[in-house]
């Protein structure tokens, strides 16, 4: 492995870093201001930091995890009809991330009672490099503002740059889909997270509240203590919480372990319906101190994860007192530790996880600082085959992504014979989703294997990121975003023919609400996210189904207009908006058409007015 | 990975939580049992001190579990007679039933109070664990219950039941509702595994001193079996080692009387493993007790406290491979920790056994044994994958079950009007159905490898619950099961096995069934109004089959004096009537069963003319009315 600097692995500016420290430890100092800015005067960075906060109530709202779904509160997730989805969740399973409600409504506060937002749109006006830090609890809280920002300026693209977001000993925030997100739209960059080996901050959030509930307020207020504090006559009180936090991040990690190793053995779901496993997961990059000078950067959220516990496992029996006095001490040890660190550079970057060495001793020449650094923060055999599981979960996502990649082809050779069969049947006047529906010919038939073989390949991608075994930024990838919607305007009028064709309208009911395959419902969102649509706006696709379900609502009500008025409006204006985008082709105007017979039942009157009256005449 | 499985296992509160209620059933409940509230989980601990386990527990006797009238493992009854019972101890048995109704009452005071259950007991305990979870997950299948889930944890459980036991847990998919905790060389686990009819006095003994010590807790456990004289300590312990390494040795286990279920958390100073695979665990018992001495084996009974408490604290220290020779591959890196953790490495000064084994060696074989019996338990594919790649199989055979769906669409509108199953019946030899049962065949292939693979746990333990594959369960079931009844009864299988429904129904179709019953959608109820494309009722045409054999033995019986069988005839008739004019009123079957010349529109017209004869006779049925038989 080359020797790099800790700049140039991570992309953050030594510098900067240095002085985020420093100003992430000062705001401590006034707690009585809900933020502090500093401009730096050699570069355009301004800073923004905030003090932490040390009452349980502010960590934990609610058993056992205090975590609610960002939909809970409006800063991440805004609300109402034609707005844009938030970016913070998955796009097609449309999984909300979980955060941490104590630090969110914290944030929450600060924005409604101080000029933090009116600071932040200053500093974007003067095209400053805006970074968020914080230490201990306010690093969580400086983790949610850069993500209020990104959420809300850099994806409206009101703001060009790019925040920074740099914590000291913070605890987790959020879940993995937090972290999915943050990959997904390429933000993961922006974050970089220190952590001590031992500090046990970082941990606190692995464990439930009930399982620490006597001592967690105790050792906050200890926490709190800004000079060096009494520490010695607590020794009983942190041993029993370090054990405690041990404890659940060693179920949470080994969990996570059996996961990613493919376990089968059902015992593994059952025993964890048992017991409490934190939701929150590690994002962005972290870096590890090892206490000795070294500095460990990984990006992997598994493997990050598995550090955080095995870093902090003793090396001996005898050793608990001690490491539970350092897992306190560590906390207020990042200003010296990074001093120290930017003095040595021994620096490692841990990517490739999947090739570690598992042996802690004779590495080959290249691996020697990797091992050395390893081994300094008390990574096991054990623990390294946890990373390596890691790694091994990371790259068998590429092959997943490369085994759809090759299918592309596949996919493109059956629209193309589809598109055919589209052609053919304009040749009928009746349109292919007519004679689809009709069924009558070998054609017909063919085109039907053709759409279940499509079927196969576009349900396989959807079971892939069902279980988010695809890489995060596969759903906003152009060119599969640009086939989904090829893909659903051709085959979804087929799947709606076949859904009315069989009656399963009567079985499940509306195929729009009851019957619409999960691989529709994914690609549409994939869209509306990539072009910053409002939510359910592409839904040209689905066409032919209001035509169907309007259409019976004519039958089984003969006469009745007016109940479905505005749905027919309605329709006819996305309509005329679809056909002159090229959304839809002419061939829904075909004589032999549904929607033809559909529309020229309705009342004349209406007929004469409509808008799309042009059209159907044309 | 069976080792990180344990470790997970060992950093829940729950092994320790279950041990400590055990202890406390042991010493202050002989006999019964006791039940505390943790949170919204509720733990019913087993004493292992029985008073009358004695007499009935030494013999290896098996009785059968499913009892005719049902009780309480009425849904865990064979599939079909052509199976072996499921058997277990006949005196664990009794000794369950004879706490049963008390445990009825207790449990059904438990429902709404919480969420879970965790059921737990040591020694002969553990048994009476195991078959009280079976009994409540029986009855959480039969009935909706506030309770989620039973884990069953024992400590040094005997043997329960045989190879029928153990495959029935399989396909409950029960699998991971039972953990058995193992100690070293506990040989009470193992006892069952032996042949013991010599030794009868013995077992007792041994089982005595046992019950003895529960009792006292606090009498230090080396010393212990000191107490026992070393001929019945030295009788056990070879009888059982042999028969386990006869056993071990076997390709195949089907040997053995009693079959080990659910997952084994084998437990030594250095850490523990966890195994579910049957061979594994058989050979992981055989080991682990080469490496023990007649002593060991019966201290290690009694010494769970002290395997849980080590176990459970094993998290706070990092443990390192100290060995030379790591392997490089991830794979075979756990297998050598799993390894470690079961004290089976090359550096384990095992003991001498004092007698001559089959193997000139055992020190030496047993590492290598060791390995290759984790390697087996490790299953190196990952289920997700296996999932994935099945799922690429299923689309690569869709166009196989188009092709049926086609040909369907082609019987119901040809002008012969016999509708798809009776064309297909009647053409079986032709070139298009000849190729529609090729189809067929493919199919049944894929869908029974999928319940294989399903089985034997290679796939993830919730795919019997996703949409996909319940789905295209159900579409391949009503479309394709009219096929086989129509194939059954063309080449007179009927004739040979008897009908279809009891006799002829492949195995594949029944878990479908249960598929589609468990999916999370509620039924909704909606009028039809057309034909549905599939009949509903996937065994409609197996019914027409017996109608129509009821049909002709009415009108062959010319003996009028038989009255009773053909009151019985005719009711069955008139109940299937009924059925089937209400699957036809609500449009719940496929216009092929209506077609003009399909079996069940002749058998229909047969049945009315016959109708209108017997109508005739008055003196014959004066309660028959139109197509139901009052009684």
């Amino acid at each position: 492995m080359d020797s790099h600097t800790l700049g140039e692995i991570t992309g953050f500016r030594e510098e900067l870093i240095k002085k985020t420290c420093s100003i992430a430890m000062e705001a401590h100092k006034s707690p009585e201001k809900p933020y502090l800015v500093e401009k730096s005067r050699t570069s355009s960075d301004v800073f923004f930091s905030f003090p932490g906060s040390w009452s349980v109530t502010h960590w934990f709202t609610r058993k056992p995890f205090g975590a609610i779904k960002i939909d809970q509160s409006e800063l991440l997730s805004p609300k109402g009809n034609d707005k844009v989805a938030t970016s913070i969740k998955s796009i097609g399973r449309d999984d909300l991330a979980t955060v941490n409600e104590g630090f969110l409504r914290r944030l929450e506060m600060i924005l409604s009672s101080s000029s933090l937002q009116s600071e932040v749109e200053k500093a974007i006006t003067e095209k400053k490099q805006i970074v968020f830090t914080g230490h201990s609890s306010a690093g969580a809280i400086a983790i949610l503002a850069t993500v209020w920002f990104l959420e809300q300026y850099l994806k409206p693209e009101k703001s060009r740059l790019s925040p920074l977001c740099v914590t000291f000993g913070s605890p987790l925030v959020a879940d993995f889909i937090f972290n999915h997100a943050l990959r997904r739209e390429n933000w993961s960059q922006y974050f970089l997270h220190f952590v001590m080996r031992y500090d046990i901050v970082p941990r606190i959030l692995l464990a439930p509240l009930s399982s620490m509930e006597g001592e967690l307020q105790q050792i906050l207020y200890l926490l709190n203590q800004k000079e060096m504090f009494p520490i010695q006559g607590y020794i009983a009180e942190a041993s029993k919480f370090y054990e405690t936090v041990m404890r659940n991040a060693s179920a949470l990690a080994s969990h996570a372990a059996c996961q990613l190793m493919g376990n089968t053995n059902p015992i593994l779901e059952t025993v964890a319906s048992f017991i409490e496993l934190s939701p929150y997961r590690p994002s962005g990059t972290f870096v590890f101190c090892t206490g000795n000078g070294k500095l460990v950067v990984v990006r992997n959220a598994d493997a990050i994860l598995q550090l955080l516990f095995y870093s902090s496992q003793l090396c001996s029996e005898n050793e608990l007192e001690t490491v539970a006095e350092r897992s306190l001490n560590n906390h207020f040890d990042y200003q010296s530790a990074l001093q120290e660190s930017l003095n040595m550079q021994n620096v490692v970057n841990l990517d490739h996880l999947e090739g570690l060495q598992l042996s802690s001793n004779g590495a080959a020449a290249e691996n020697i600082a990797t091992n050395m650094a390893l081994n300094d923060l008390g990574m096991s055999t054990r623990a390294r085959l946890c990373l390596r599981a890691g790694g091994e979960h990371e790259k068998q996502k590429l092959i997943n992504q490369k085994r759809m990649d090759m299918k592309k082809a596949d996919i493109e050779a059956g629209l193309a014979m589809l598109e055919d069969y589209k052609i053919k049947s304009a040749v009928c006047q009746v349109g292919y989703y007519d004679a689809f529906k009709i069924s009558k010919d070998e054609d017909d038939f063919k085109a039907n294997v053709k759409r279940l073989e499509l079927t196969g390949i576009w349900d396989e991608i959807i079971e892939l990121l069902n279980r988010y075994e695809l890489p995060e930024g596969f759903e906003s990838r152009n060119d599969w975003v640009e086939l989904a919607t090829k893909y659903r305007r051709i085959v979804e009028p087929l799947d709606i023919a076949n859904y009315y064709r069989h009656a399963k309208n009567e079985d499940t009911g509306p195929y729009m609400y009851k019957g619409r395959p999960r691989r529709y419902k994914y690609t549409q969102k994939w869209r509306e996210h990539a072009l910053r649509m409002p939510v359910g706006s592409s839904g040209e696709s689905c066409f032919w189904a209001e035509v169907e379900e309007l259409q019976l609502y004519r039958t089984t009500n003969p006469g009745t207009f007016e109940d479905i008025r505005e749905r027919i409006l309605n329709l006819e204006r996305k309509l005329e908006e679809w056909i002159h985008g090229k959304q839809i082709s002419n061939d829904v105007f075909l004589e032999g058409s549904t929607f033809t017979k559909w529309w020229r039942s309705l009342p004349l009157q209406h007929q004469s007015v409509s808008r799309i009256q042009g059209l159907m005449n044309s | 990975m069976s080792e990180t499985l344990a470790t997970f296992l060992a950093s829940t509160p729950l092994l320790e939580e279950a041990w400590r209620l055990c202890s406390i059933a042991n010493t202050t409940f002989p006999g019964g049992y006791l039940v505390e509230q943790i949170g919204s989980v509720a733990y019913v601990a087993f004493s292992g001190k029985q008073m009358d386990s004695g007499s009935e527990q030494r013999c290896r006797n098996l009785v059968p579990l499913d009892a005719e009238d049902g009780g309480p493992f009425a849904p865990l009854n064979r599939h079909s007679q052509a199976e072996e019972p499921i058997k277990v101890h006949n005196g664990m048995l009794n000794l369950f039933l004879s706490m049963y109704p008390g445990l009825q009452i207790q449990i059904a005071a438990l429902m709404g109070k919480v969420k879970s259950v965790v059921i737990t007991g040591h020694s002969i305990g553990g048994s009476t664990a195991s078959l009280s979870a079976l009994w409540i997950l029986c009855q959480l299948q039969s009935t909706s219950s506030p309770i989620s889930t039973v884990l069953c944890i024992t400590f040094g459980s005997p043997l329960l039941g045989n190879e029928a036991l153990h495959r029935s847990i399989l396909r409950q998919r029960w699998g991971g509702n039972f953990c058995h905790v193992v100690s070293k060389h506990d040989i009470m686990p193992r006892l069952l595994f032996a042949e013991m009819v010599n030794h009868n006095s013995k077992i007792q003994a041994l089982l005595h001193f046992w019950q003895w010590c529960m009792a006292s807790p606090h009498v230090i456990v080396t010393s212990l079996s000191s107490q026992l004289p070393d001929d019945i300590k030295d009788t056990v312990f070879h009888c059982v080692l042999k028969d386990l390494e006869l056993l071990a040795q076997a390709e195949d286990p089907s040997e053995s009387l009693f079959w080990p279920f659910g997952s084994y958390v084998f437990c030594c100073q250095e850490g523990a493993i966890c195994v579910e695979n049957t061979v594994s665990v058989i050979q992981m018992m055989y080991l682990t007790l080469a490496t023990g001495s007649p002593s060991s084996s019966i201290n290690d009974h009694l010494k769970y406290g002290d395997y849980v408490a080590k176990v459970s604290k094993q998290f706070l220290k990092a443990r390192n491979f100290h060995e030379e020779g790591l392997p490089d591959s991830s794979y075979e890196a756990g297998v050598a920790l799993a390894l470690q953790s079961s004290e089976l490495t090359d550096k384990e000064p095992v003991q001498d056994l004092g007698f001559s084994m089959q193997n000139s060696n055992p020190r030496k074989e047993v590492p290598i044994m060791a390995k290759y019996c984790l390697q087996m338990a490790q299953n190196g594919d990952k289920p997700n994958l296996t999932a994935a790649n099945l799922a690429i199989k299923l689309s690569k055979i869709v166009p196989f079950r188009a092709e049926i769906e086609w040909y369907k669409a082609c019987c119901d509108e040809a002008d012969d009007q016999m509708g798809y199953y009776d064309s297909f019946k009647l053409k079986g030899g032709s070139r298009r159905e000849t190729r529609v049962n090729l189809n067929r065949h493919k199919l049944a292939g894929f869908w029974n490898s999928v319940i294989l693979m399903l089985e034997n746990n290679k796939l993830p333990h919730d795919f019997d619950r996703r949409g996909k594959w319940v789905n295209a369960s159900q579409f391949y079931k009503l479309l394709v099961e009219p096929l086989d009844i129509a194939d059954y009864y063309r080449t007179g299988m009927h004739r040979e096995r008897g009908h279809y429904m009891e006799h002829g129904r492949e195995r594949r179709y029944e878990i479908f069934d249960k598929w589609w019953r468990d999916r999370s959608v509620p039924e909704k109820e909606n009028k039809r109004s057309k034909f549905a494309s599939l009949t509903q009722d996937s065994c409609f045409w197996a019914r027409v089959e017996e109608a129509w054999e009821w049909l002709d033995n009415v009108r062959s019986e010319s003996d009028v004096t038989k009255r009773r069988l053909l009151w019985d005839l005719l009711h069955k008739i008139g109940m299937f009537e009924k059925y089937a004019r209400e699957l036809i009123e609500n449009k719940e079957v496929s216009k092929d069963v209506v077609a003009k010349n399909s079996s069940f529109s002749r058998w229909m017209e047969e049945w009315k003319e016959l109708k209108s004869r017997v109508q005739q006779l008055p003196p014959w049925f004066p309660g028959f009315v139109d197509g139901e038989v009052v009684p």
